[in-house]
């Protein structure tokens, strides 16, 4: 343990060393730098103190014996550590670090008041840090201690330091001046925004880049593979194994002849589409139309010399039958290759045929997954209508209009608010097994009929902010209630409606558990619930995978892109944000 | 059989709100449409199987079965349902949409039937017991008729089997023949009893020089024969005859399971042997085909690809090894005439209870079963095999005369091969079956448990096997007190409501009667009513009367499918008694999340608020940005999600960059970030923050919302962006901290579709994604345990409220509000 200690405090005081150095650095460049504070001295004075420390934290920290005694490269070793330890045993050495921090504060603070506050927390921390130590050592679990390090080499740490110290000494002499300060400041926000829209970002890139790669780049060694390249293909017409064409159970399939029969017909293999892969038509044959089919072209070498071919046939036992295209004096020679013989031709572009294929695995009674998108629409749109109709009634109601028993429903209404959908979940299963709309798209949008908690009491807010004088006028000149809400005072709460709206769209897009509920079959499901359906049936394919979900992103994200006003604005709304 | 006139009654329909005159038109048409309909054939919906390259042989019995009866067509599943979710189609079967046949693992029918979801074929085998190709039980070997039955009942039509034999490797026998026959055994026949195989183990088991396993001898659990295997060969069981006993501490069982324990740690104990088997693959590089194990216990499953991937590799096979005593005919097996046993498995055609198609589900069955549908199986995956160039190698059946069958004219001419496929068939009649009890697949989870436990020395043998009786004893006391328990008639509880909700509306129309309102007043709130009539109707139908409801079959045992029985509180005991570890699990999950997560992702959407709220260029590309991640739908960002997160680091976006950097700096191997239970949390928290922009439009409302009055007086008086931070920025926000604390917590408790997606439907790893509303959807639509679902439902609604409002009372105390607000 006495070891691992002695690493731990090492560790800390190699990285307080060099914090501390370049600090002094920093300092140090800002002192040459013209326009620099009056009382160089006592800069000086304080840099120089600094750089003592550092110098000695460094030396500590690298000359320690526990940390010197791993091999490396030459260059600056950063040493790392990290604790394995229980959650108790953390929010100890937290509040322990808390509590020196707190105490070395109180030491320091000149006032009195001050002081007393400080060394107040500091016993506080001491407190909690004392509990769960007490804590931890009820538990079994012991600490372990992971040891390791960052190498870098001589050059590589000099270009991270120079770039450090010239950053912050730039930013840093920037801000002190009047003329430059604005600009230094939106210089350095816009590197923290690209660094976090990186980050952010990162998911999307892989999300989009993988959807359109090849599956021998899914995997590989050395780190993803962030350009796409596609296999360069020439077409062919197989004179030994001819692709054919046909129509078979209402679709377009392509396949291969695997047996004549005697009668005028054959039996084709299907290729294509690649939900009826492997399946067997028996088609007339005079329906079968030939079609050229796309070949990998190859680099390999003969007799030396480099050539590039097509692979004409992949022989049973693995070999590839080439034929020569180039260069020109070779062409048409034909000879085989085993596979680790040839390299593919691959240029860099995007593979588009993960999304046509992922479309060909869906089951062919989805028409293409066109079902699925057919019954997300007639869901999103219901629901939609249903949401919007039935809330901006009901609020109407609540804000404009006086009855008997009006607090107690609203107070009731507010009440379901918060009630977790969980809790009814399993008694509207029965109700709508009773009704006998299992496997049917009701059970995902009546619902949106019967307004919903959060939207009235939304609603209702904007409705109280318009004028009376309004309402007088239109029952002045002989409307209805039902009249004056629809013509009068419906189209004033507009941008209410559109956030409602859209809120509607999202979670009936979006929604999942109702489909894995109520649906089962192919026909009725949308496009969510088809979505995971999918992740399951082709784990091995994320460029399929990828396609998909990008596809079934996009129409909420081109909603996003053209209606951004009322999504910001729904937030504002929502009661907490604004005021 | 019926007339299908679903399709021309649409189109009627149609023609009939089109025009009014048309309805004579229509009605002819669709009478014409309904007799020649009789043509169009009926759909037979099948899961659990669907046709593609590797299902060559059930695609030919399709397509026989399709030219034989063409007023049929046959559907089999692709996607979806047709990967066999219990859960689907348990909803499915409760919610009388029900697939017609289901191909099912057989030893799980008796617990589907107990819970009458599948429908007995008594009635069908009677009434064509006197046709050709109706299945009979003569036609069967006993074990697999005896898996598809309960109750007496038949349920299901056996297909396949998979007995378990002994693998060898002949060329690891010749190899170490010296050594072998130094230790007195016979290098050129496989060992026969427990002790010879441990034995021959030792002798050639191989190791590296730091001590990890090279070669392995012999793993007792490795390829497929489980504590099940060794106990049948003592005549042990795993439940009294009568099914009502647990009996898995049984003397034979202990003895099974500490010959397993000793197999194990003569070859270094079980943590080395499981991390030997970590390290194996598939296909080519199959352990056994490139000799890193010498013998296995394993199903004919396995010939196919030893064919393939293995076409030089010398093996053989032998019955398994028995307990010594067994092949001398000693002890306890002195008058026992069968020397060897083994067990088997495999699956059985079903028909669930509310097929819609009920003759046609029959007949194929029938035809799947009969001699000719078995040929053309076998027919068609041959001929597809031999297109690719490949051998075929037939799957034994549950019928006597297929195997003859195959054995005759399907059998490839490889000795190896025959010998193997000989071997398997001689051996079915001597084989056992799982026990039938609907308990079986609790039964199954707790015998593996019991049996790491016990192999890896973390609990006693007998302790071990305990633990997992009590859990299986407690479901088969809870089903055997159902019949004693009182039955509940549902109508008393919906007509209670129904009366409820007539003595409110009575009463409330008493109320405003007596309120003697004037005309206009009366007007007015007649339209008001009229205008809350969606909401009050909602209310009633879909929240109060469910919630009432609810409550109600909190106190029973209710599975839809057999009637409700009142249980009283047992239900919210069980809870926090013999359930109170998983109760447990579940709350502390969302502590972890609630605990971590929330305050993590409300810091970071805070930070880029604060970010965003500068005034620079190009604001509105970066909040799109950054604001995307929230808005994508929750299953297409947890797919994506399971990629970034794939634990193989040539895979996953994560730990190709932690091979990169953590990897390489601390020498750590990349986590798993989805099969670990330490990890899962963090997996999730990690794709939370990533949404964290839902939270950040809300954060830079309020953010825009402080007064920069404030600011501005601040930074006259001389204080620091940071003193401006903690003394301005932040207690104005508090308002929107504190929604963010309550809506995340309350997020937590119902987290589902992310973990769901994830995990692809599969529980988590040690139930470390497990948060309550998942629970109660695993309680009430996996196991269609209504009652308890329910009382879960109850409990984390009372504990949402309770949040909640600690939250408000608390709130004053630290939350900001503006006195003009």
């Amino acid at each position: 343990m006495s070891e691992n200690l002695l690493y731990v405090l090492g560790t800390i005081s190699n990285w307080i060393g060099w914090v501390l150095g370049v600090w002094v650095l920093i300092r140090l460049v800002l002192l040459v730098m013209p326009g620099s504070p009056s009382n160089r001295a006592a800069a000086l004075g304080g840099i120089a103190a600094a750089a003592f420390v550092a110098a000695i934290a460094l030396t500590i920290g690298t000359k320690l014996p526990a940390l010197d005694a791993a091999s490396h490269p030459p260059g600056v070793r950063l040493p790392l550590v990290w604790l394995v330890m229980p959650f108790a045993a953390w929010i100890a050495a937290v509040a322990i670090a808390m509590t020196l921090l707190r105490a070395a504060q109180a030491l320091t603070q000149l006032t009195g008041e001050v002081r007393r506050a400080k060394s107040i927390s500091a016993l506080i921390w001491a407190a909690v840090a004392i509990l769960f130590a007490v804590f931890y050592r009820g538990g079994s679990e012991k600490i372990e201690v992971l040891k390791g390090g960052i190498n870098l080499s001589w050059g590589t740490a000099a270009a991270i330091l120079f770039l450090i110290v010239a950053g912050g000494a730039g930013t840093r002499y920037a801000a002190n001046r009047a003329g430059s300060r604005g600009w230094s400041k939106a210089i350095l926000t816009h590197v923290m925004l690209i660094a976090g829209s990186v980050i952010f970002g990162l998911p999307f890139a892989f999300l989009l880049i993988t959807s359109f790669k090849e599956d021998r780049d899914m995997s590989s060694p050395n780190g993803i593979v962030w350009v796409p390249k596609v296999q360069q293909t020439v077409l062919y017409m197989d004179p030994k194994d001819p692709l054919m064409q046909s129509e078979f159970k209402g679709r377009t399939v392509e396949g291969a002849i695997v047996k004549e029969n005697g009668d005028g017909t054959v039996e084709l293999e299907i290729t294509r589409p690649a939900s009826m892969r492997g399946l067997s038509a028996e088609l007339p044959k005079s329906s079968l139309k030939e079609i050229p089919k796309p070949i990998p072209l190859v680099t390999g070498q003969l007799n030396g010399r480099p050539i590039q071919g097509k692979v004409v046939e992949e022989l049973l036992d693995g070999q590839r039958r080439v034929v020569v295209t180039r260069p020109a004096e070779l062409a048409g020679q034909v000879h085989l290759y085993k596979p680790a013989e040839v390299e593919p031709v691959r240029e860099v572009g995007l593979r588009w045929q993960n999304y046509t294929e992922a479309l060909e695995y869906l089951p062919p009674e989805t028409a293409n997954g066109l079902v699925y998108l057919k019954n997300t629409l007639i869901i999103v749109l219901l629901s939609v209508i249903g949401t919007v109709l039935s809330s901006s009634v009901v609020a109407y109601a609540f804000a404009r209009m006086k009855f008997p028993g009006q607090n107690v429903l609203f107070a009731l209404l507010l009440g379901t608010m918060m009630l977790p959908g969980a809790v009814t979940l399993l008694p509207k299963f029965l109700l709508f097994r009773s009704l006998g709309w299992i496997d049917t798209l009701y059970p995902l949008w009546v619902p949106a009929f019967f307004a919903s908690a959060f939207n009235v009491f939304l609603l209702r807010q904007f409705f109280k902010n318009i004028p009376a004088e309004l309402e007088d006028a239109a029952r002045i000149d002989g409307c209805n209630p039902a009249r004056t809400f629809w013509s009068v005072m419906l189209p004033l709460v507009k941008p209410a409606l559109a956030v409602i709206a859209i809120w509607g769209f999202m979670n009936a897009w979006n929604n999942f558990m109702d489909p894995l509920i109520y649906i089962s079959s192919p026909e009725k499901m949308p496009l969510s619930y088809a979505l995971q359906l999918f992740q399951g049936d082709r784990q091995g394919e994320p460029g399929l995978l990828m396609a998909f979900a990008t596809m079934s992103m996009v129409p909420v994200l081109l909603l996003f892109f053209f209606a951004q006003r009322y999504f910001v604005e729904g937030v504002t709304l929502s009661g907490l944000g604004g005021r | 059989m019926r007339i299908r006139i679903h399709g021309p009654h649409k189109c009627a329909t149609v023609l009939a709100t089109m025009r009014p005159l048309g309805k004579l038109l229509s009605l002819a048409f669709a009478l014409a449409a309904a007799l020649s309909g009789a043509a169009e054939p009926r759909p037979i919906v099948i899961w659990g199987r669907a046709p593609g390259p590797d299902e060559k042989g059930f695609e030919t019995v399709i397509q026989r079965f399709e030219k034989l009866h063409p007023e049929y067509v046959v559907r089999a599943l692709t996607m979806g349902a047709g990967g066999m979710n219990p859960q689907k189609l348990m909803t499915a079967i409760v919610g009388k949409v029900a697939p017609d046949i289901v191909y099912q693992d057989r030893f799980t029918i008796s617990d589907w039937a107990s819970r009458n979801a599948f429908r007995p074929l008594d009635d069908l085998l009677a009434r064509d017991a006197a046709l050709p190709n109706c299945p009979k039980a003569a036609q069967y070997y006993n074990a697999p008729w005896q898996e598809a039955m309960w109750d007496n009942k038949v349920y299901g039509i056996p297909s396949g089997v998979d007995d378990r034999v002994l693998y060898y490797n002949k060329t690891l026998f010749a190899k170490h023949a010296d050594d072998l026959r130094a230790a007195g055994l016979d290098p050129n026949r496989p060992p026969h009893t427990w002790s010879e195989v441990l034995k021959y183990s030792k002798v050639l088991t191989e190791k590296n020089p730091d001590g990890t396993l090279k070669v392995a001898g012999f793993l007792p659990n490795y390829g497929n024969s489980w504590l099940y295997l060794y106990s049948f060969q003592l005549n042990g069981s795993f439940m009294s005859p009568d099914g009502h006993t647990c009996t898995l501490t049984a003397k034979e069982n202990q003895d099974a399971l500490k010959f397993m324990k000793d197999g194990y740690d003569l070859i270094g104990g079980y943590g080395a042997a499981k991390n030997f088997e970590s390290g194996f693959q598939g296909n080519e590089n199959d352990p056994f085909i490139v000799g890193k194990v010498a013998m296995k216990i394993d199903g004919d499953w396995i010939i196919n690809n030893l064919a393939r991937y293995g076409p030089t590799l010398q093996f053989a096979v032998a019955p398994p090894p028995e307990p010594d005593d067994r092949i001398a005919k000693k002890g306890a097996f002195a008058n026992e005439k069968d020397a060897d046993v083994t067990w088997i498995g495999g699956f059985a055609w079903v028909i669930p209870t509310g097929a819609s198609n009920l003759d046609g589900a029959w007949e194929f069955i029938k035809f799947a079963a009969s001699p000719e549908g078995r040929r053309a199986e076998h027919e068609g995956f041959r001929e597809a095999e031999r297109r690719r160039g490949r051998l075929y190698v037939p799957r034994l059946s549950a019928q006597i005369q297929t195997n003859d069958l195959i054995l005759k004219e399907f059998t490839p001419a490889d000795p190896r091969i025959q010998a193997a496929l000989h071997q398997h068939v001689a051996l079915l009649p001597f084989s056992k079956i799982r026990p039938a009890t609907f308990a079986g697949q609790v039964l199954w989870d707790e015998h593996v448990r019991a049996t790491e436990n016990a192999c890896n020395g973390s609990m006693g043998i007998v302790a071990a096997l305990q633990a997992g009786q009590d859990v299986v004893q407690r479901d088969l006391d809870a089903y055997y007190r159902t019949s004693s328990l009182p039955v509940v008639d549902l109508a008393i509880p919906l007509f209670a409501g129904l009366g409820l909700i007539a003595l409110v509306v009575l009463g409330s129309w008493i109320a405003l009667k007596r309120l003697h309102l004037k005309s206009l007043a009366k007007n007015n709130a007649k339209w008001a009513y009229l205008f809350i009539s969606p909401w009050l109707l909602g209310f009633i139908v879909l929240t109060a009367g469910p919630m009432l409801a609810s409550l109600f079959f909190s106190f029973t045992q209710y599975n839809v499918l057999s009637e409700a029985r009142w249980v009283g509180a047992k239900n919210y005991v069980d809870m926090f008694t013999t359930d109170k570890a998983m109760t447990a699990k579940t709350l502390l999950n969302v502590i972890y999340l609630g605990g971590i997560g929330v305050p993590l992702s409300i810091l970071s959407g805070l930070a880029i608020a604060m970010l965003l709220n500068n005034a620079v260029r190009g604001m509105r590309y970066y909040r799109t940005l950054f604001y995307m991640p929230a808005i994508v739908p929750t299953v297409a960002s947890a797919v994506l999600w399971t990629w970034v997160l794939a634990a193989d680091p040539n895979k996953g976006m994560l730990n190709a960059g932690w091979r990169e950097t953590i990897g390489q700096w601390m020498n750590l191997p990349p986590p798993g970030w989805l099969t670990m239970p330490e990890y899962t949390k963090q997996a999730l928290i990690l794709m939370g923050t990533w949404g964290a922009g839902s939270g950040m439009l809300l954060w830079l409302a309020g953010l825009k919302g402080v007064p920069t009055q404030l600011y501005e007086a601040a930074s006259i008086d001389g204080a620091t962006p940071r003193q401006q931070l903690w003394a301005i920025t932040l207690p104005q926000l508090s308002p929107v901290i504190f929604f963010n604390v309550v809506v995340g917590f309350i997020a937590a408790i119902q987290e589902f579709d992310r973990p769901y997606v994830l995990l692809n439907g599969q529980n988590s790893p040690s139930d470390s994604l497990l948060m309550p509303v998942y629970h109660l959807f695993n309680s009430g639509f996996r196991y269609f345990k209504m009652g308890y679902a329910s009382a879960l439902a109850w409990i984390i609604f009372l504990v949402i409220v309770g949040l909640t409002l600690i939250q408000f009372v608390l709130a004053p105390r630290w939350v900001h509000y503006e006195a003009d607000a």
